[in-house]
């Protein structure tokens, strides 16, 4: 029983700091929470040192709220900056190599359906652009092929963050960051197209700029990846440091982006979907 | 060449980096033995040695781990119960937890918790001079103790529910609630023969300013009075 | 089928020491597999390489019998070696395998295992790594492994791959000791090759993997904290985080240590001496003893006693052992089967300032040929062997 994990030894809790006293009477686990309920329960994830207004920090804070069952979620991560705010967060959080999410999140997806038959576990990988698409392009292409039951969250914020802003296959053509010297010669991957090749079979495409589709769309792709198959969702998350957006305007460009480019997609498969249909008609979500 | 010397495993600061004890030639008590500062000695004595320490020096601190702050099986709660009161005995004793092991940020509060990624901040806020630990994975013991002797004379104390620790200046292995109440009550009967303990009669367990803000529903902000 | 619910668990004490074994002439690779098939392994993941393929074809086999829960190709070894990471992380008995190319691929991940407190079983049928392309023996990919902070044994024959793979379980787990643990064997000379295998019954298994009692928590959501950044990344460059960092890697190194008297116990000590009092010695690992102990016997029938020490263990590497075995040492040679000598570096840097004697550079043979014991006995005893 996970929640025990979440109770006090008697006696201690009066030496527990202020943080945990709160995650442990008003945390959203073993329990449904909502984005309307927001500043009446202790959110998973608090104090982070991304930078100041990062969108990549607001989405990270939004989607933990999705997960349908945290206390039965496992994030995995890798290097770029999602890491420093999945490593505050009040779940278990798994960091290894850069590229190997999708591979790390294999062996613990399978690693749990062995130990744990009876009880469902989520697995959600969250990582950036240049950790999915390029470093780590092999092992989530086949993670997808061989229909491991898992999400993968791409940060996408188009660049580098963390090593100070080079080029990734996600990059917009022509943009001019380090190491494009002449801007970036070839196309943003299609990793959408990628993965319905593949056959993942909940895909979406959005921005932070309407926070409970964010909500509604991990616990979507959670819930499929849980009973269905993989699921894959790319966020746009722009990097206010290396594309100069003024922290205050980061949900401004959020929404511009998605209005021009970005936009909202969503590809789901023909069982994920009826899946998706017979939980929301038990009025459940997936508890 | 010499032979090496088994390492004398005392109070710091040792260093910037000392070599871990294990590497020293420090090796691990087996059950019903205990570890003193490097050397392999009976329980009892390991007993005699962490009372005595704990009763003596400056602000002793006892540094519950998650395995024991947590109820998360049967059993743990006869042991959280038992460090309660080995606690209880110790004049002048607080309480600071290690309710987890990832490093904190943007910083960290050294008045309500101790952390395995910087320990050294909660022990030198805190003056502390001999600590127990109980309940922390190895792993994260062993990287704490280590650097806690390189850099602070704090006298450290570990009841090992597992293989105990080399870089620990009195170690236990395998402990349960029993081998913490046989603390408990070395604890007891020095007092009773006679040994002051430094922080006098003092009983009960001290609030840290931390954990006295919460208790009263304050808004405490560490650095403000400390 | 249900191959291990048939099986009966016994205590690593009675399987290793007390159960009654019966004799078997098969290859290193099958060994292997029989040792796997005892060990109560939950996941193996590998990708296929000669001249690994051979146990890990069985070992699926072994899966489809029903002796372990989970089983699959990867899609290359940084895959394989990422994702038996990930199912370590969660408390079940992992397997893993690889030689020469394959080794060097995911030595990234191999690297990161002891730092994440990863224990499984590795096992490495060593093969040639340089260019040009070689499938032929050479176990130059050992002297990496020496640096990532794995517990690496050397098996010799195809008795010691049994022994040491089964072994290397028990020793992974130990709490004091959360390391994963690499088996070696020099390619085709034992993989490939037939040799005697006395072997307690394959209805017997080891206990499973308690992963409660282990170094670090696992990634579950059952145990505690429920903050789990359990291979924490320090973002921070100041002087705390270079610390913890250190400290960490210090804890590695520490847990090789703890694991010495694991190993002694389970392999018969860290070494084997033959001829103690030899004023010749000859250190080697791996199939370099079998060819040794011809050496010996050849040498005896000239009049010469030469001794051999056998490294079973090179890491932890038996420092005091060796420097005890040379003491009446006058001359070492050090046969190996690459080119860089990683065994010779070890052994000097161990015997350096503790005896006065002569550690010859050599002999080697690389690229996949045996060692010819003229080659040994001309090292070991200069002037009297021609050819
Ligand atoms: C094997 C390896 N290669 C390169 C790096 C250096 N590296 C760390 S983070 C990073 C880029 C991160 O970009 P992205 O994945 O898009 O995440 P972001 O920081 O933008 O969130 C790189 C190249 C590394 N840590 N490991
Ligand atoms: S560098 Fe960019 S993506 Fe990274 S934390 Fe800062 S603003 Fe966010």
């Amino acid at each position: 029983m996970a929640l025990r994990t979440l109770q006090v030894a008697p006696g201690f809790m009066r030496f527990m700091p202020k943080e945990y006293q709160d995650l442990v009477e008003n945390g959203p686990f073993g329990r449904q929470v909502k984005l309307s309920d927001v500043g009446t329960f202790k959110e998973i994830l608090e104090e982070h040192p991304m930078c100041e207004g990062c969108a990549m920090a607001f989405f990270i804070r939004l989607a933990l709220m999705g997960l349908p069952n945290p206390e039965h979620t496992i994030m995995v991560g890798t290097a770029g900056c999602g890491r420093m705010a999945l490593s505050q967060a009040a779940i278990p959080f798994v960091y290894g190599n850069y590229c190997d999410t999708n591979g790390v999140a294999t062996g613990l997806k399978r690693g749990l359906a062995i130990r744990f038959p009876e009880q469902d576990k989520d697995v959600v990988v969250m990582a950036g652009d240049g950790g999915i698409a390029d470093i780590g392009f092999s092992q989530v292409m086949h993670s997808w092929f061989r229909k491991e039951k898992f999400t993968t969250v791409m940060l996408d914020n188009e660049v580098y963050g963390n090593t100070g802003g080079q080029e990734s296959g996600m990059t917009c053509r022509g943009t001019m960051v380090k190491m494009a010297p002449r801007g970036k010669q070839f196309d943003k991957i299609d990793m959408l197209g990628l993965a319905r090749t593949a056959g993942v079979a909940y895909i979406a495409r959005l921005t932070p700029a309407n926070p409970s589709r964010v909500v509604s769309t991990i616990r979507k792709a959670v819930l499929v990846a849980r009973k269905i198959g993989p699921s894959y969702v790319q966020v746009y998350t722009s990097c206010n440091i290396e594309y100069s957006i003024p922290a205050d305007k980061v949900l401004d460009d959020a929404r511009q982006v998605e209005k021009e480019r970005y936009g909202y997609l969503e590809i789901v498969s023909e069982e994920a979907g009826a899946y998706l249909e017979s939980v929301a008609a038990e009025g459940g979500e997936g508890r | 060449m010499a032979e090496m010397d088994p390492c004398s495993i005392g109070p710091g600061p040792a260093g910037l980096l000392p070599p871990s004890a294990a590497s020293c030639g420090v090796v691990l008590p087996r059950k019903g033995e205990g570890l003193v500062e490097g050397r392999i000695v009976g329980e009892q004595a390991a007993l005699e040695v962490m009372a005595r320490e704990l009763l003596t020096r400056k602000h002793p601190t006892v540094f519950p781990g998650p395995l024991v702050l947590w109820d998360w099986r049967d059993g743990v709660s006869p042991k959280a119960a038992a460090v309660l009161e080995l606690a209880e005995e110790i004049p002048g004793v607080q309480i600071i937890p290690m309710p987890d092991y990832r490093p904190i940020y943007p910083k960290i509060d050294p008045e309500a918790v101790i952390n395995p990624c910087h320990p050294n901040l909660t022990i030198w806020h805190n003056k502390i001079e001999v600590c127990v630990f109980v309940g922390v994975h190895c792993h994260y013991a062993n990287i704490t103790l280590r650097m806690i002797r390189a850099g602070t004379n704090c006298y450290t104390v570990t009841l090992c529910h597992s293989a105990g620790h080399e870089d620990s200046m009195a170690s236990l292995p395998f402990c349960g609630a029993e081998q913490v109440r046989a603390l408990t009550g070395t604890i007891r009967r020095l007092k009773r023969q006679g040994l002051r303990p430094l922080h006098g009669e003092a009983r009960g367990i001290r609030l840290t300013g931390a954990q006295q803000a919460v208790q009263e529903g304050l808004v405490w902000q560490h650095g403000d009075g400390a | 089928m249900d191959g291990a619910g048939n099986q009966r668990v016994v205590t690593p004490e009675y399987m290793f020491f007390e159960a009654p074994r019966t004799r078997s002439y098969i290859t290193g690779s099958e060994a292997a597999n029989e040792a796997v098939r005892r060990a109560n392994v939950d996941i193996a993941i590998a990708y296929p390489i000669t001249p690994q393929s051979e146990t890990m074809q069985q070992v699926g086999e072994l899966y489809g019998e029903g002796y372990l829960k989970d089983y699959y190709r990867a899609e290359d070894e940084v895959g394989a070696f990422s994702a038996i990471s990930g199912a370590s992380r969660t408390g079940v008995r992992c397997l893993t395998a690889s030689s020469g190319p394959g080794l060097m691929r995911g030595l990234e991940v191999i690297a990161s295992w002891p730092g994440h407190r990863l224990p499984l079983v590795f096992l490495i049928m060593c093969r040639a790594i340089n260019a040009p392309l070689s499938i032929q023996p050479d176990n130059l990919e050992l002297g990496y492994m020496l640096l990532t902070g794995n517990i690496v044994l050397h098996a010799e024959n195809q008795q010691d791959f049994f022994d040491y793979t089964l072994a290397g379980f028990v020793i992974s787990e130990k709490c004091e000791v959360t390391l994963p643990v690499a088996v070696a064997v020099d390619g085709f000379f034992v993989t490939h090759a037939r040799g005697w295998v006395e072997m307690p019954s394959a209805e017997l298994k080891l206990p499973g993997r308690d992963g409660y009692s282990e170094a670090v928590p696992m990634i579950d959501n059952e145990n505690p904290p429920i903050r789990i950044a359990r291979d924490a990344p320090i973002q921070k460059s100041n002087f705390i985080s270079y610390q913890m960092h250190a400290a960490w890697q210090q804890e590695v190194h520490a847990a090789q240590e703890r694991a010495r008297p694991w190993v002694a116990r389970y392999l018969d000590e860290l070494i084997e001496v033959t001829n103690p009092e030899a004023e010749t010695m000859i250190v080697a690992s791996g199939s370099a003893v079998s060819q040794s102990r011809e050496a010996l016997r050849r040498a005896e029938e000239m009049g010469t006693k030469l001794g051999l020490i056998k490294i079973k263990s090179l890491r932890p590497f038996p420092r005091e052992e060796l420097r005890q075995a040379c003491r009446n040492a006058k001359h070492i040679i050090v046969p190996e089967f690459n080119c860089a000598g990683w065994l010779n570096r070890e052994v000097r840097a161990t015997l350096y300032g503790c005896a006065d004697l002569h550690i010859a550079d050599g002999p080697r043979v690389f690229g996949g040929i045996t060692m010819p014991t003229e080659m040994i006995l001309e090292w070991a005893c200069p002037g009297k062997q021609g050819r």
